[in-house]
């Protein structure tokens, strides 16, 4: 039982009262029951006694017993227990039977049972009078307290038994009892975690127990806030990417109308510089709020069926041009494959493995874009001629702003970094190899994802 | 060719002025939704250039106003926001192309020739790509002045190509397009009509490149 667990409260409140009531039970059942058997025992002793005194013979002085041994042995036969007697006069001079026998601490008249011990074992007496002539003996006839402590100890259990099991089935209803009222609960709680991070619709209290509505109208209030806050976080966002992206745009058209007029050399290299930077700094706030949105609960999108294929195709132009530009053979292989997918941050994740192959493949290399399925996985792979990425770096590579030690250009590190947050949040799996026909120093680089089932 | 440019950022809108007035476009300028949805009633422009993101009347609505009131000018629509939305709002709107901030200006001007090229090719029966000249009505082709001779299909081919200059044309495009002459085409097929373009075509400096894997690019036409 867990330290704060419930049914280890529940019981614990639950079973000392329980335990208390049982007990008085058992004690209050006891006694009534006990008495009618200690008085048919007492009962048979005084039948001994009544046979015993019948037995005096004698009158005024001389009396005697005149007990046949048959008969003695019948009356002092039992199968459990010692019977002992004695009988006395009168004066109370001692006539028969077993003389040493206690008699009662305080003597009266009339029949008197009493607790004494004999031979070093409690016995049960009872002292009577006996008619003798015209004067009245005592008979006492003892017995052992062998059948009657068995007597007590079974009237005992036949009741400790049943309020046992009454104990135990409290115990059993509790456990069980707990777990399926909190079940709801369990239900509730299955259902949290069975949500995508992106989910924050409240949930449906219509459906919950009363006692846990308090939790979920608590629960959804959290909720809602979340998205709440989500919500605003998206529109910062937008609104960051607009008023980042226009100057941005301003300053690049700028730069590039100064590069088309006549100047001087050493003036158009600076310009060249500022204008380089600019193109940097515009990439480099595209990938910052890239990967805003690809963090968990930064897209709110619903995941939608994407198929690879003509999300490729649609921006292949785009690419083509770019490779182009810097003499590389932008190729595909493109199979058909569906993915459940924000297409937006797809797409971000393609243009990223892109821009690198891009970046760093040699002049005249072939970089390939490959969809389709594998092993039954939807799959989007990039791969190049590049220099590749040696095994020992290609964890590190998926940090924030880490780029491999002497690569060459100004990239900001952030792209396999943006990539890998979109695979974890599509639940894809992202993996860098080498490339299938290395060239020399350039093994290549082969980044594929994999998405899962369905 | 007279353009009109809705931008509200001074800077962006005076830098893309200034480059298209280079390409020798007759430029106007507005900041404001309003007055481009005016200025596009009373006067003709061959092709606008919007922001989407406008003060009070934004682009998309602009859009709408323009299509509503049957413009029929070829719109390219420029975005600072990333949503894959906007592009397909604008697209669905009549955007008839789609650029993200911020972009290269080289870029741009191929684009807004790319879309003049289109929209003025609209009912004209004569197309002219560099040293090339096509009658897709008399359905004659003069390469630098000199009659060229092509098959039917090299033709058709050729018509694809000439529709989508600088855009990759898929090799199950082009057989769409060629399969109106009956049988069965095959990619190897097409391969042949490629190679014997090319061979008629890259001597007057006319590229088509090969992408591999998905189709064919006619190249816009470069002097030598």
């Amino acid at each position: 039982m867990a330290a704060g667990s419930l049914r280890a409260h529940l019981l614990r409140m639950l079973l000392p009262p329980i335990a208390a009531l049982l007990g008085l039970g058992a004690v209050i059942a006891y006694y009534p029951s006990i008495e009618p058997a200690t008085e048919a025992y007492d009962q048979s002793l005084v039948d001994i006694g009544i046979a015993l005194g019948s037995h005096i013979r004698g009158a005024d002085i001389g009396f005697r017993l005149e007990l046949p041994p048959a008969v003695e042995q019948v009356l002092r036969a039992d199968r459990y227990d010692q019977i002992y007697y004695r009988v006395g006069g009168p004066g109370g001079e001692p006539i028969a039977g077993d003389l040493d026998l206690p008699l009662p601490a305080e003597r009266a008249a009339g029949l008197q049972y009493y607790d004494t011990r004999y031979k070093d074992r409690r016995v049960r007496a009872v002292s009577m009078p006996a008619q003798c002539g015209a004067a009245t003996c005592t008979v006492v006839v003892a017995e052992t307290t062998i059948k009657r402590t068995r007597m007590a100890r079974e009237i005992l259990l036949s009741n400790v038994l049943p309020e046992a099991l009454i104990a135990l089935a409290t115990v059993v209803i509790v456990w069980f009892g707990v777990k399926r009222g909190l079940a709801p609960l369990a239900r509730l709680s299955e259902e949290i975690k069975e949500r995508s991070p992106a989910d924050l619709h409240a949930l449906d209290a219509g459906k919950a127990p009363e006692e846990t509505r308090p939790l979920i109208v608590a629960l959804n209030g959290l909720l809602g806030e979340l998205a709440a806050a989500n919500r605003n976080q998206q529109r910062f966002l937008a609104d960051a990417a607009h008023q980042l992206r226009t100057p941005l745009a301003g300053l690049q058209a700028h730069t590039e109308l100064a590069l088309a007029q006549p100047m001087p050399d050493a003036c158009r290299t600076q310009v060249e510089q500022v204008h380089q930077a600019t193109i940097r700094t515009a990439r480099l706030a595209n990938q910052l709020l890239a990967l805003a949105r690809a963090e968990p609960g930064g897209h709110t999108e619903p995941l939608a069926t994407v198929e690879l294929r003509p999300m490729v195709e649609a921006v292949a132009d785009e690419w083509v041009h770019r490779a182009l530009q810097r003499d590389l053979d932008l190729g595909f292989d493109l199979q058909s494959a569906n993915v459940r997918a924000d297409e937006f941050l797809l797409r971000e994740a393609l243009a990223n493995l892109l821009h690198n192959a891009i970046e760093y493949s040699p002049r005249g290399a072939r970089i390939t874009v490959r969809t389709g399925m594998r092993d039954g996985k939807a799959v989007l792979e990039i791969e190049d001629e590049g220099p590749g990425i040696p095994p020992g770096e290609r964890e590190r590579v998926l940090d924030r702003f880490y780029r491999v030690p002497g690569t060459p250009g100004t990239g900001s590190g952030l792209g396999l970094a943006i990539v890998r947050e979109i695979a974890s949040g599509h639940g894809a799996t992202l993996t860098i190899a080498e490339g299938t026909s290395p060239a020399g120093a350039n093994k290549g680089c082969r980044v594929a994802l994999t998405f899962p089932h369905g | 060719m007279r353009l009109l440019i809705v931008e509200d950022d001074a800077p962006l809108a005076s830098g893309l002025r200034r480059m298209l007035e280079a390409e020798g476009y007759a430029v106007d300028v507005t900041g404001r939704g309003e007055e481009a949805v005016l200025a596009a009633s009373q006067e003709r422009f061959d092709l606008v250039i919007l922001d989407i993101g406008l003060p009070q009347m934004d682009g998309f609505e602009v859009l709408r106003r323009l299509r509503a009131a049957e413009k029929p000018m070829p719109v390219l629509v420029l975005t600072a926001r990333d949503a894959v939305d906007d592009r397909v709002r604008g697209l669905d709107l009549g955007a008839d192309d789609y650029m993200a901030k911020p972009f290269a200006m080289p870029e741009l001007t191929a684009r807004v020739r790319a879309l003049l090229r289109r929209s003025q090719a609209h009912g004209d029966p004569r197309i002219v790509h560099g040293p090339l000249a096509i009658d897709t009505v008399a359905r004659r082709a003069f390469l630098r002045g000199e009659p060229l001779e092509l098959a039917a299909r090299e033709w058709a081919v050729l018509e694809v190509l000439l529709a989508k200059v600088e855009k990759i044309v898929s090799k199950e495009a082009i057989i769409q397009a060629v399969a109106g002459w009956g049988d069965d085409l095959s990619p190897n097929a097409i391969e042949v009509y490629i190679s014997r373009l090319r061979s008629k075509l890259e001597p007057a400096g006319i590229k088509i490149r090969t992408v591999r894997g998905f189709g064919y690019m006619l190249e816009e036409f470069k002097e030598p």
